[in-house]
């Protein structure tokens, strides 16, 4: 299987958690290209127009300003080329309402950020074990 | 994520015997419903035997039946009440027609896997961890 090598895009507006994300990566030995988009206005603007190469993996933040993952999301799944996109929702939202819309939006997973970063650490090694299962 | 029901739907007994095994020897904390086809799936998410609550998760090989397990995940996709419901194809043959069909109705996760008890705990293994961090809502 090769997605070890497929392009991950992390949406993220908190840069400690941007930091905690490329730290995890990295301790995990996970390889794939990973690229940043700060909200959801960014991320869509990034791959509306090929400025980055397709991800097949989306890392997503919820609670972003501009435009929020749900919103994000929705217009993801609208567009043709996007709409198969993985998406796995990392957030400190806990609100039933968000994991409602996630789902109702087929997120493949909507996991937590744990508070300290050996759970993180922990959270991305089983991510890790479960996408080289996958065939995307 | 808390205690949750699972679905697998498959024709083969000796296969939901092997992920019953598997389920028990891993400790599995989530409750395993089976079905043999997806005409019985489909009477426990919305028929005569419908499951309460809905299970969170189908684990499905939709390369066992020409075209009917895509057909099957498409009803559940254009059903308001289990357009949510996690889908992990599992399979151990090869179908690219199917496959690209699949990922377009946004299934968790499509993964070719061996049903050999042997092997089987360890792609068990992986996915119950998958499971226990991710959430779901409390609803249903």
């Amino acid at each position: 299987m090769n997605q070890k090598l497929v392009n991950i895009l992390l949406v993220e507006d908190d840069e400690v958690d941007v930091m905690n994300v490329k730290r995890a990566f990295s301790k995990n030995n996970i390889m794939n290209p990973l690229f940043v988009a700060g909200n959801g206005v960014e991320a869509l603007e990034m791959l509306e127009n090929h400025i980055i190469p397709l991800p097949k993996i989306i890392i997503l933040d919820i609670n972003m300003p501009k435009m929020n993952g749900i919103e994000f999301l929705k217009i993801m799944r609208e567009n043709e080329i996007l709409k198969n996109i993985s998406v796995f929702v990392m957030t400190t939202s806990n609100e039933d309402s968000d994991k409602i819309n996630a789902y109702n939006l087929n997120v493949a997973g909507y996991i937590l950020k744990p508070l300290s970063f050996e759970k993180f650490l922990t959270s991305v090694a089983t991510l890790k074990n479960f996408w080289q299962l996958c065939e995307l | 994520m808390g205690n949750a029901s699972i679905l697998l739907v498959d024709n083969r007994k000796a296969i939901i015997e092997s992920f019953r095994k598997s389920f028990s020897e891993i400790e599995v904390k989530h409750t395993l419903f089976s079905a043999a086809n997806e005409n019985e799936a489909w009477s426990m998410l919305d028929g005569s035997q419908k499951l309460s609550p809905v299970p969170k998760i189908i684990l499905i090989d939709v390369n066992r039946t020409k075209n009917k397990g895509i057909q099957f995940l498409n009803a559940i996709r254009n059903h308001t009440d289990l357009k949510s419901i996690l889908v992990f194809v599992i399979t151990d043959s090869e179908n690219e027609i199917n496959k690209a069909a699949a990922l377009n109705l946004n299934i968790a996760g499509y993964i070719p896997m061996s049903f050999e008890s042997q092997t089987l705990n360890s792609f068990v293994s992986v996915l119950n961890e998958y499971w226990n961090i991710i959430e779901f809502s409390s609803q249903k």
